[in-house]
This record gives structure tokens, C-alpha cells and sequence, in this order.
């Protein structure tokens, strides 16, 4: 039995040491890094209201797709809302071409920006709370400490990786299509989301199926992108998607802060497990 | 729902971790409510003296609590409402523990305030939540679903915090908040009620911006009606409410970051800080001179400023973040008490004077600690209860000190509790015995004859335990699969305790073991996986005692493993959500997917139905989490269900609810697929024992797994079930009320007397409930003074059980007229007259309220039709039970005896008896009048049962009750074979182990898993006959 335990009390002594080491320095070291990392993430987001740099800095993204051309979007954005739109769709039946842009007084938050910049700043006032003057007394404090800005930063990542799935319904019932001037006809959908470090605008266009036809009407359920042949209902009608635009626009300060956010979750995974390594020294005390 | 299941805890030494996130007192300043990491509740009594104990433990969120508050108007419900992390919404009744609603919302809510506006709103009011997503949710403080919400026409935003300011003054009640890019907002909500329920957008009156992040607390001065105070990490703030006009910013001082604020009195404040330090202020005007607003065209304002009266004491070494939180009470005995909850789950109380003063230099003047007080401490002051069940295999262990158990596993085939050691050892014992070593007196004598295996093999602690028969029957029973600290798995033939092989896998720590389900099959065998702390994955064939596969790529801990049957493929999604896929045959890695692609990898594998998803993992905190549960050896074992009422067969107790049982015939069909899963719950009647033991995550899924794979091929000895019947009666007995009476049941019912109170846990629904902790007998401050009642569950019990008597006929009606003539006969018969009976109560008790009032009408019909046909309905089912009853005797006979009693026990219902309670008073009021005729017998040398008419006409009840209850069955199922009244009084005569023998034989091939007492075990059967016939 006690075999299993054989670490002899230099071993043991030397190993304390290290993990003193670690709890002393290491965890710090690790800490003010993550801490220059975020920080570089959350300027990427511009946080409003911090007072010095005033209004966020207007940026347009032109979106496209390499297939066809038949929608084409300038979006302005701004901190984490969309403040201009312009939409140019070529209607495919008969090449007319339609415009619509948001009305001028009205902003469209990019709720997943907005939701990842938060999930940033709390984590990085989780850390502000422990710089070098304070002092970690137990390696559970560490894992818990990382536990929190894991949470913080994975939730942040999948904002941004994960774009919401919403029903057809759901997409007609939203603020968005309320958002531009002239009112988009009612034949159109607008969505606008961000996947990764994409900026994607679709466009779904609609025809009303007949009360009398024989289509097998089934309502589609949601999807972060729906296809041709999608059916709904909308008032008292039953709509079916006969056409499916999407252009997106790569938003370069997303892709840094998606970078960002992966390395620093491996750098508190790596934090974890090297505390991890002396627990089982310690085997399940409190260590 | 009702409760449906009680359980006994059998605590180890230590605590369970209880890290406080989360921290409220009730509104009656009687119970303290804190939330934790872990995900548990834990209730607190506030004694008037302001001391603090620890009374139960509340199980239900699967991740960390962020907050909790008030559900209701308190003085009519003792409602509290919790969330977590994840979503997950409960309300607790915290006087009784109980879950009473709960919902998982898409939301994380990180404060909530309960509002009711009882003359322009209708049902229980509004719980306003604020949290990770955009403005205010308004959920319905009864069925917790979303209302509306209250939105916000101007850079919408998450709400960092929040209050209500009902303001006399403006006849409005307002909700005040501020986001976390520091803006102030401002609802009307008594105003905007009617908008809310039409759900018309509702936006903000006033929006202002503070010029500071990271609000913490915002709050609003009753007192004067006129300032609003602000609490931000860095600095708090005082504003004018009517023109929101700031009046005074004070920043924190160097390193000290504020957490929270309020209001004492008027002009006088209490701001807490992260590291538990707290500072009272008086609020001074300034006059104008001091005016901070130039002449920008308003009106010159007033400033004030802060004067530090007071500051409170604070441990030293406490740098753990601390939740506070103050309380203004406004009923007697008037105390504004500050509390704070920390990471160590340390609770810490301040009596915070009526007028604190400053000394008379002026200097602040300090504000010792109150009271302070943890789980932990609760533990080592009422020990008697606190022992691990591995304490008793201490005999033939060195001196060295305790074994810590750090894994365990429970085999319900075969009663089996397997323990897993620090050391590397392995014990297997059996759980019954285990739970009576550590409940009853005279239990440590049981210690050395504990019937155990030890298996020796690992070196390093053993970390992780998987019995594979248990989760596939076609699997060898005598394989048992461990793990260890040294990355070792070791496959075991448990019955001859040797090594059949070895596996070396090289990748730290084994956290988990895992079985591919049955519809995955490699090389026509199932597999195991291994999870191990390098974040490595290994799969590992059994019968060829080979290694299949070593996935050894992944960057973050392994949160999840699917089986995908068709192309032999393992897909395991980490903690950063990304998943990789594995082909078993070549051990190439197939796929690595991140975001959306893994999500929907997983997700496909739950539609398609092709692969079974393997149960989930726990998160690596989870793990370890459960690992430093297991460490601490609190293990407990639960009491089969005590029944419940309604359509759910779980009142199928897991002893003599039979007849209960065989009375609810047949049974709708949705009821159907109850029994068939309950049966086995009954028939591995210490199910539950390894629960705790086994840590709460797993809890969870062993009951649930269990009650998917039924296996009714399991016979259990019949003396296992009156021991376990027997420890149950000795876990529900007030011992020490009677010194008498006590010896009386320890020689005439042969059971032994409990070491201390016995802790109870109440499931509320299948993964909610409540465990009582050690010391909470104490925890009612008027029991205090006695020690001699060990068990007494409140002195209400007393009361209830007089009562009862009063209305007990005054013939002997129980079984235990039969005495003398076969002891052991008719000891098992007692018992079983108990335990139906508790059954019965607990059944009237726990029965829905809106079926009350259908009992005595059903009693009338009843006792006028003589025999009932008993439907599904249950209020039948009772009365049909009750039927069963008379009908065995004659139908004049008494029957009014029962309805009174059915009458009182209802009626102890609508007074919010408790379920234990009310079954300790019958108890103990049956027990009683059972020991009276006892206490007679011994005088009278021929025993009285032949003389006395009552006692004869005893005698024959019993089996014609069952009679009546055969020909039941036989309508029901037809197949049981019938065995006559006869027989079963040949039964009866026989040992236990005879019949037993004898149902065994039964030619129709029905299994059944327990014979409960003799004479009885054909009911058991009826219920596994329906089990194999659906199922099988």
C-alpha cells in the first residue's frame, strides 16, 4: 500500500516547491498573458461607452458571392450594430432591379456581436480581479478562476460560431424586415447574421402557395440558412421559399478575435492541466 | 407533482463542497438559502439567537447556481425561486425542500426580482429577470414561462443589474436598471402591467447614461424617497431619483473592488466589497458651496458627503470572493443582519447595530462577526451519523488513518456496493448490511461479520468502476472493469476475486469508463471506452483482452462519446465544442470538426436513431467535482419509493404495497409503462444505496438507467427484504420517546435502534431532491433541549400520533394478535401490517388536492357496493384497497374506524403536515397500541388470539384479504397461477426460504425478484408479470 504513495520526502519536498512555483508565478504569468490577449480581442470590438474614443468608427463591408450577382449588399457597421444597409437584388424572372436600404434613423444590433463582446469583457474582469498582488493559495482556486473564463470565452466563441436557427416565421416576424425604407415587399426575407468571421446577409424570395394545391404543405422547422422549397405559414397565408441569396463579407477583426479567443482557451486549458498533473500527486486532497 | 420517492442519507465525514455563489435569507429571517458552484441548494436555519445550521441540501441544477430570490409573497408560500448557469430554472419550497416547478429557458439569468401586484394582476406575479441577453424577461413566477419583456428603444444591452422602487409618492411602482455598458433605465411597471399581458412592446421611460461599467448593485433609498444608490466595481455613486442629477461619486480605494450596496436608513448606507469587507456611511449634504455643477443654466444642487461610520470585522486569510448580501427586517426580533457567503463555503453573519455610531473620536468604530458557520462544521458536531461505509472494513486496515473511497459503483443483481480506494484496493460488500452497519446501534457490531471481498491489484488510487453486466445482461456477470490513478484498467472475475487482465494505457488518470451500447457491437462484442486525463480516449475489447484503438488527439477535455454502430466509428466532442471521429478498426482519425459542423455532427447522431448516444460524460469539472464527492464518502442509502398517488405506479413501494398494488388492477395504459419500469426499482429494494456513494451526477443516471433495462431475472432472498423492510421501520421509529416502548420493539420486532437521527431525503421528481443533513434534528429550536428523542422528526409528531390513537378503533386490528404462535411468522406480519399502513398514509398525504374531495363520496359508493372493480383511478384504487380491507370481513365491520382515520389523515394533509412526519405519528401510534397488546400477553399465559373474538376474527382477514385480492389479479392477467387461501396459510407456517422455494417453482416461468413476506409473494409476482409480458 504504501508503495503507491513512495514518494520519499525529498520527492516530495521538491515537488511542493514546484507546484509553489506554479501557484506563485506560473499561474500569473499565464494570467497577465490572457490578459493581453483579451484586451486586444475586446479592442477589436470597440466597446462603446468606454468614454474616450467617442462614437464607434463607421466600417463598410461589401457583400458578395462568387457565384452569381444577382444580390449585392453595402453594410455599415458600427461597434456591434448595422447603421446602413443597402440591398440590390436582381429579380431572376424578369432582370428587374430592386434597392431597399434602412430607414435612416434606425440602428439593427448584431446581437452575437454584441453577446461575445460582453462574454469578453466579463471575462476579462474575472482576471482584472487577480493580478500580481494577489495570491493563490490552493490550485482549486486556479481551476475554478479558469473554469469561469473558459465559460466566459467558449460562450463568446459560439456567439460567433454558432448563428442563431430561426424558423421562416420567426425571420418574417423579426425587427429586421420592419428596419429598411421603402418597407421590403412582401414577398422578400432579409436575415443578417454572422458566421464565424462572416458577415452573411440572405435573401429569400417567395411565392404563395395556392389554398387548392396539391403540394403536401409542411412548415420547415428552423435553420440558420433555409432552403428552396421551405413552406410556411405567415398570416393567414402559406408561403414556400422559391429562391435563396446569400452574399457574406469577411469582417478581418472577427477572424482576429475568433484566433484570439482559441488560443487563449488553450492557454487556460494548458493552466488547467498542469495544475491538473500535481492533483494527482496530491491525489484528491485539497491541493 | 407530488414527491414520490423518500430517501435515508447515510453521511461520511466530511461535507460535501459547497462552494457559495449565490446568497439569501427568507423573508421570515428563519432559513438562509445559498446557491453553489456544485449546483446544489443548501437550506440554512437562522435560530432567533442568530445561530446558523445547515439543514438540507437541495439537488437539481446540473451547473453552477448565478441566483437566487424570492418566488412568492412569502408569508402565504415559502417559495424560492434558483437559476443556473445553463439555464435551468427551479422553485423550492424551502420549508419542506421540495421542487415545485422548474423550466430550462435559453437564458442565463444572473439576478432576478419577484414582482406581485396584487390589485391589477392576476396569478402568482411576475419573476423579472435580467442576465446574459438583451433587457428585462418577465417569467410567470408559477409556471415559469416568459411572459414578455421589457424593452428598450435605446442601445438595447444586457442588464447588469437591477431593483424595484415602489415609490408612495408618484402611486408607480418603477423597475430601475443599469446595463453593463452603464446605462440607467428606467420601467413603468404597475402602470405597464395590462400592456405586458396584452404583450405590447413596452420600452423605457428615462434612459441615462452613468458614465461607469461594471454596475453591481443598484438601489433605491425608502426612506427618503429621493436617493438612489450605485454601486459600481470601482466606485459607488449616489443620484438624485427625481432628475437622476449625480450628487456623489466615491472611487474605491487601491485594489479593492466593490460588489454590492444598501440602503440602512435614511442618508445611511452599507457598501461591501469582493473580499468581504464592508464599510457603513452617513450621507452628509454638503450645502451648496460644495457644489460640483457649474452655472450651466440648471439649478445649483446640493452635494453630499459620505462620513465612514462603521466597518465590519472580517477573517483573517480570507481572500476568497465573497457573495453578500443585507437584510432590514421588519418583523420581530427586529435584525439588520449583513451576510456574506464565500467560495469555501463559509457563511458568515453581522448584526448590524440599529444606529451604528462612529467612536467618540470620530475614528469608525468595528462590527465583530456575528455568527459564522459551514457545512463542515455541521459535520463534525453531529457525527454520529458520519460514517463512511468503508469505516467498517477499518478492522483488518493499518492504523494508518480512514481509507478514502474514491470511486464506487452499486450491482442492484446482486446487492453488491464495490468501493474503490485511495489505496488502490477494492472492496465489495453487501449494501444492505453496509447501510445497517451505519445506521443502527449495535451496527458496529456488525462491522466484522460484514460479508466483503477485497480485490488487490492497483497501485494508485482507484479512480473509476464499471460492472458491465449491469448495463448489458448478455455480458459476464463476474466481469468488473476498474480503473486507477496510474492509467491501469483491470478486468476481475469478482467471484473468484482474481485478475483475468491488465490493460496499460499510459494516459494518466482513467477519469471514466464506459460502455458502448448494446446496438454497437465490435467483433460481436460490446466494448469499453476509457477516458483518461491526458484527454485521450481508448477503446478496449473485453473478450480478446485487447486494445482497439488510442485517440489520442484531443486539445480539451472530453466531454461527450457517441457510438456510430453502422460504420464503427467513435465520436467524441470535446469541451471546446469540436468533435473528432474516429474509425475504431483502423484507429485513424476520420473527422475533426469545429462550431456548427460539431454541432451538428451531434446532433444528428440523437435523430437519426442509428447510434445510441452513450451516457453523456460528465464536463471535466463535473468529474471532478463527483471525484471530491466520492473522497468525502458521504454515502447514503435510499428507501425504496413510499408511494405516490395519481397514475404512477411508483406507489408501488418498493416492500408491501402489493396490495395497494394488486387493488389499482388494471391500469391505464400509460400507467402501464410505470410498472413495468418501477418493478425493478422494487425489486433491488437498496437501489439507492449507492447513490450518494456514488456521487450526484451519477445518482441521477443510475436511477434513470435502471429503470430502463429492467431485469426481472433476479430472485432475492426473502429475509434480504424484511431486513431492509426491518431498517426501514428502524430509520421511520422516534426512539426514546418510550424508553418501554422501545425495548418493546427491539425484542418483539427484532430491530435495532438507530445510532442518531437518520438523515431523509424527498425526491420531488426524478432528478429533484432534497437531502437532509447530519444535525438538522437540531435545527428546530424547540427540540434543542432533548437528546433523549433521537428521531423524533418534529414535536408535532407527537401530537399527530395521540390524535391518531384517539381515532384507532378499540379492538386490536392489527396482525399482531396472532402473537406467540410463530415468532418469526408473525413478526414479519407486523411488519408488513406496519409498512402498508405507512404506505397508506404517505399515499393519502401525498394525494393531489383536487382529488380530496372525491374520497368520502367513493367511501359512501363504496360501502355500498360491496366490491368494486377498481378502475385506474386512484381514489378507487384507495378506497377499493380499503374495500379489501372490510371486504375481507365481514361489511358491518368497522368500517367508520378506517374513514375516520382516512379523514384525519387527509386532514393533516390540508394542515401541511409533512409526509415523514405524518407517517412517524402513525407509526408510532401503531406501534403503541401493537405493544400494548404486548404488554398484556405475557399475563395471560394462553394467548389471547385464540380466545378473543376481535383477535380470531384477525386471523382470518389476512388471507381472505389476499383472497379477495387474487381473484383481482386473476382478472387482470389470467396467467397467475391461483394459489387458495389454504396454501397460503401453508405457506405462512412454512420458513421463509420454503416458500420462497415454492413460488420459485411456479410452472409458468414467472420470474419475480422478491418475495416480500411470506405469504405474500405472488402479488410481487402479478407486477413482474406485467413487466415481462410488456416488456420481454
Amino acid at each position: 500500500m504504501a508503495t503507491a504513495m513512495a514518494a520519499t520526502a525529498a520527492e516530495r519536498a521538491v515537488l511542493e516547491e514546484e507546484f509553489r512555483w506554479l501557484l506563485h508565478d506560473e499561474v500569473h504569468a499565464v494570467l497577465r498573458q490572457l490578459q493581453d490577449i483579451l484586451k486586444e480581442a475586446s479592442l477589436r470590438f470597440t466597446l462603446p461607452g468606454s468614454g474616450t474614443e467617442g462614437p464607434a468608427k463607421q466600417e463598410n463591408y461589401i457583400l458578395g458571392s462568387c457565384g452569381t450577382d444577382q444580390v449585392k449588399g453595402v453594410l455599415t457597421l458600427q461597434g456591434d450594430a448595422l447603421s446602413q444597409a443597402d440591398v440590390n437584388l436582381k429579380m431572376p424572372r424578369n432582370n428587374q432591379l430592386l434597392h431597399f436600404a434602412f430607414r435612416e434613423d434606425k440602428q439593427w444590433k448584431l446581437q452575437q456581436i454584441q453577446d461575445a463582446r460582453n462574454h469578453v469583457s466579463q471575462a476579462l474582469y474575472l482576471l482584472t480581479n487577480r493580478d500580481e498582488s494577489y495570491q493563490f493559495r490552493t490550485g482549486a482556486e486556479v481551476l475554478k478562476l479558469m473554469d469561469a473564463v473558459m465559460l466566459q470565452l467558449t460562450r463568446a466563441r459560439n456567439r460567433l460560431t454558432t448563428p442563431a436557427t430561426l424558423t421562416l416565421p420567426e425571420i418574417a416576424a423579426s425587427g429586421l424586415t420592419r428596419m429598411f425604407a421603402p418597407a421590403l415587399p412582401s414577398d422578400l426575407l432579409v436575415n443578417v447574421y454572422i458566421n464565424l468571421n462572416k458577415l452573411c446577409l440572405t435573401v429569400y424570395q417567395l411565392h404563395a402557395l395556392q389554398p387548392n394545391s396539391t403540394k403536401n404543405f409542411r412548415p420547415t422547422g428552423g435553420a440558420v440558412l433555409h432552403s428552396p422549397g421551405a413552406m410556411f405559414e405567415w398570416g393567414a397565408q402559406r408561403l414556400e421559399v422559391s429562391h435563396v441569396h446569400k452574399v457574406e463579407c469577411v469582417i478581418p477583426w472577427l477572424n482576429d478575435a475568433l484566433v484570439f479567443f482559441t488560443v487563449s482557451l488553450q492557454l487556460c486549458q494548458q493552466l488547467k492541466d498542469k495544475i491538473s498533473v500535481f492533483s494527482s500527486y496530491w491525489s484528491y486532497r485539497p491541493f | 407533482m407530488r414527491p414520490s420517492l423518500q430517501a435515508v442519507a447515510l453521511w461520511g465525514k466530511k461535507a460535501p463542497p459547497h462552494s457559495i455563489t449565490a446568497i439569501m435569507i427568507t423573508d421570515d429571517q428563519q432559513t438562509m438559502v445559498t446557491g453553489s458552484q456544485e449546483g446544489q441548494l443548501c437550506l440554512w436555519t437562522l435560530s432567533p439567537e442568530l445561530k446558523i445550521s445547515a439543514k438540507e441540501l437541495l439537488f437539481g441544477h446540473s451547473a453552477s447556481v448565478t441566483c437566487l430570490a424570492r418566488a412568492r409573497d412569502f408569508s402565504k408560500q415559502p417559495y424560492v425561486v434558483s437559476a443556473a448557469e445553463n439555464g435551468e430554472m427551479c422553485v423550492w419550497n424551502v420549508t419542506n425542500g421540495q421542487c415545485v416547478e422548474k423550466a430550462t429557458l435559453p437564458y442565463r439569468h444572473t439576478a432576478i426580482c419577484y414582482y406581485h401586484c396584487s390589485f391589477r394582476m392576476t396569478g402568482e406575479g411576475w419573476l423579472l429577470c435580467c442576465g446574459e441577453y438583451q433587457d428585462v424577461l418577465i417569467i410567470d413566477a408559477k409556471t415559469l414561462a416568459i411572459v414578455h419583456t421589457f424593452t428598450s428603444s435605446q442601445s438595447p444591452d444586457w442588464i447588469n443589474c437591477m431593483c424595484i422602487v415602489h415609490s408612495m409618492r408618484i402611486q408607480e411602482d418603477s423597475l430601475l436598471v443599469v446595463s453593463v455598458t452603464g446605462e440607467l433605465k428606467v420601467w413603468d411597471l404597475s402602470s405597464s402591467i395590462n400592456s405586458i399581458q396584452e404583450k405590447q412592446d413596452v420600452y423605457e421611460k428615462e434612459s441615462k447614461s452613468l458614465d461607469s461599467l461594471n454596475c453591481r448593485t443598484i438601489r433605491f433609498c425608502t426612506y427618503t424617497e429621493r436617493l438612489l444608490l450605485v454601486v459600481f466595481s470601482r466606485c459607488w455613486k449616489v443620484y438624485d431619483y427625481c432628475d437622476f442629477s449625480l450628487l456623489r461619486t466615491e472611487a474605491s480605494s487601491s485594489g479593492q473592488f466593490f460588489a454590492g450596496g444598501e440602503v440602512l436608513a435614511a442618508h445611511r448606507i452599507i457598501i461591501w466589497t469582493e473580499d468581504g469587507h464592508s464599510y457603513i456611511y452617513q450621507l452628509l449634504n454638503s450645502g451648496l458651496s460644495k457644489s460640483i455643477y457649474p452655472a450651466d443654466g440648471r439649478v445649483l444642487k446640493e452635494t453630499i458627503y459620505p462620513h465612514l461610520l462603521c466597518s465590519t470585522s472580517v477573517q483573517e486569510n480570507k481572500s476568497n470572493p465573497f457573495v453578500m448580501g443585507y437584510m432590514n427586517e421588519r418583523k420581530e426580533p427586529f435584525y439588520k443582519v449583513l451576510f456574506s457567503g464565500e467560495v469555501s463555503g463559509r457563511i458568515t453573519l453581522w448584526h448590524i447595530p440599529d444606529v451604528p455610531v462612529s467612536k467618540f473620536d470620530g475614528s469608525p468604530r468595528e462590527i465583530p462577526i456575528t455568527t459564522t458557520w459551514t457545512l463542515q462544521d455541521n459535520f463534525d458536531k453531529h457525527h454520529t451519523m458520519s460514517q463512511s461505509i468503508i469505516d467498517h472494513f477499518s478492522g483488518f486496515k493499518d492504523e494508518t488513518g480512514t481509507v478514502v473511497v474514491t470511486s464506487s459503483e452499486y450491482v442492484p443483481s446482486l446487492d453488491k456496493l464495490i468501493c474503490g480506494c485511495e489505496d488502490g484496493t477494492i472492496f465489495i460488500t453487501q449494501a444492505l448490511n453496509a447501510a445497517k452497519a451505519g445506521l443502527l446501534e449495535g451496527g458496529s457490531l456488525l462491522k466484522d461479520s460484514l460479508p466483503h471481498k477485497v480485490l488487490k491489484g492497483h497501485h494508485q488510487s482507484v479512480t473509476s468502476l464499471l460492472y458491465p453486466h449491469g448495463l448489458s445482461s448478455k455480458l459476464d456477470q463476474s466481469w468488473l472493469v476498474s480503473g486507477d490513478r496510474d492509467s491501469s484498467v483491470i478486468l476481475w472475475n469478482i467471484f473468484t476475486e482474481e485478475i483475468l487482465h491488465k490493460f496499460f494505457l499510459e494516459a494518466g488518470p482513467v477519469t471514466s469508463l464506459l460502455m458502448s451500447p448494446e446496438n454497437f457491437r465490435l467483433r460481436s462484442d460490446q466494448v469499453i471506452c476509457c477516458v483518461c486525463s491526458d484527454h485521450s480516449v481508448t477503446v478496449l475489447h473485453l473478450e480478446g483482452k485487447n486494445c482497439l484503438l488510442r485517440a489520442r488527439k484531443h486539445l480539451f477535455p472530453v466531454k461527450m462519446i457517441k457510438w456510430h454502430p453502422v460504420e464503427n466509428f467513435l465520436i467524441v466532442g470535446c469541451a471546446d465544442d469540436s468533435v473528432y471521429i474516429w474509425e475504431i478498426e483502423t484507429g485513424t482519425l476520420e473527422r475533426h470538426e469545429m462550431g456548427e459542423r460539431a454541432r451538428i455532427i451531434l446532433n444528428c447522431c440523437d435523430d437519426s436513431q442509428l447510434l445510441k448516444p452513450e451516457s453523456v460524460l460528465p464536463v471535466a469539472s463535473e468529474t471532478h467535482k463527483h471525484k471530491s464527492i466520492e473522497q468525502k464518502s458521504s454515502s447514503s442509502c435510499q428507501f425504496g419509493p413510499i408511494p405516490c398517488p395519481g397514475l404512477h405506479v411508483e406507489s408501488s413501494c418498493k416492500l408491501t404495497l402489493k396490495r395497494n398494488k394488486t387493488a389499482s388492477g388494471p391500469l391505464p395504459a400509460e400507467a402501464q409503462a410505470k410498472p413495468v419500469s418501477e418493478s425493478p426499482a422494487q425489486g433491488d429494494n437498496t437501489i439507492k444505496f449507492l447513490e450518494e456513494n456514488d456521487g450526484i451526477k451519477r445518482q441521477k443516471k443510475t436511477k434513470c438507467s435502471k429503470k430502463m433495462h429492467p431485469k426481472p431475472s433476479r430472485k432475492v432472498d426473502a429475509n434480504l427484504i424484511i431486513d431492509t423492510a426491518k431498517l426501514l421501520l428502524s430509520c421511520l421509529l422516534p426512539w426514546g420517546v418510550d424508553k418501554e416502548l422501545d425495548n418493546l420493539c427491539i425484542k418483539h420486532l427484532n430491530i435495532l435502534k438507530l445510532q442518531g437521527p437518520v438523515s431523509l431525503g424527498l425526491a420531488s421528481s426524478e432528478d429533484h431532491f432534497s437531502l437532509m443533513l447530519p444535525g438538522w434534528d437540531l435545527c428546530n429550536a424547540e427540540m434543542k433541549k432533548d437528546y433523549s428523542k433521537v428521531n423524533l422528526f418534529s414535536s408535532k409528531v407527537l401530537d399527530l400520533s395521540n390524535k391518531y390513537t384517539s381515532t384507532l378503533p378499540n379492538q386490536a386490528r392489527m396482525p399482531g394478535g396472532l402473537e406467540n404462535n410463530c415468532d418469526s411468522l408473525q413478526e414479519s406480519n407486523t411488519i408488513v401490517y406496519l409498512l402498508s399502513r405507512l404506505f397508506l398514509v404517505n399515499k393519502l398525504v401525498n394525494m393531489p388536492l383536487e382529488l380530496t374531495c372525491g374520497i368520502d363520496s367513493s367511501f359512501k359508493m363504496e360501502s355500498v357496493h360491496n366490491k368494486v372493480k377498481s378502475s385506474g383511478n386512484d381514489i378507487l384504487n384507495i378506497s377499493s384497497f380499503y374495500g379489501y380491507l372490510r371486504n375481507g370481513k365481514n361489511e358491518s365491520h368497522t368500517p367508520e374506524a378506517d374513514v375516520s382515520l382516512l379523514k384525519l389523515i387527509s386532514c393533516w394533509r390540508d394542515q401541511s403536515v409533512q409526509v415523514t412526519e405524518a407517517i412517524q405519528a402513525v407509526l408510532l401510534a401503531e406501534v403503541q397500541q401493537h405493544m400494548k397488546t404486548l404488554r398484556k400477553a405475557p399475563i395471560n399465559s394462553q394467548p389471547e388470539s385464540v380466545t378473543e373474538n376481535g383477535n380470531c376474527e384477525m386471523m382470518q382477514i389476512l388471507p381472505k384479504m389476499e383472497w379477495a385480492e387474487e381473484l383481482d389479479l386473476q382478472c387482470v392477467t389470467d396467467i397467475l397461477p391461483l394459489q387458495t387461501p389454504v396454501s397460503l396459510v401453508k405457506h405462512d407456517s412454512n420458513s421463509n426460504s420454503a416458500n420462497f422455494q415454492d413460488t420459485e417453482d411456479m410452472p409458468d416461468r414467472c420470474v419475480f425478484e422478491e418475495s416480500e413476506s411470506p405469504g405474500e409473494p405472488r402479488h410481487h409476482s402479478w407486477i413482474v408479470k406485467v413487466c415481462s409480458c410488456k416488456l420481454c
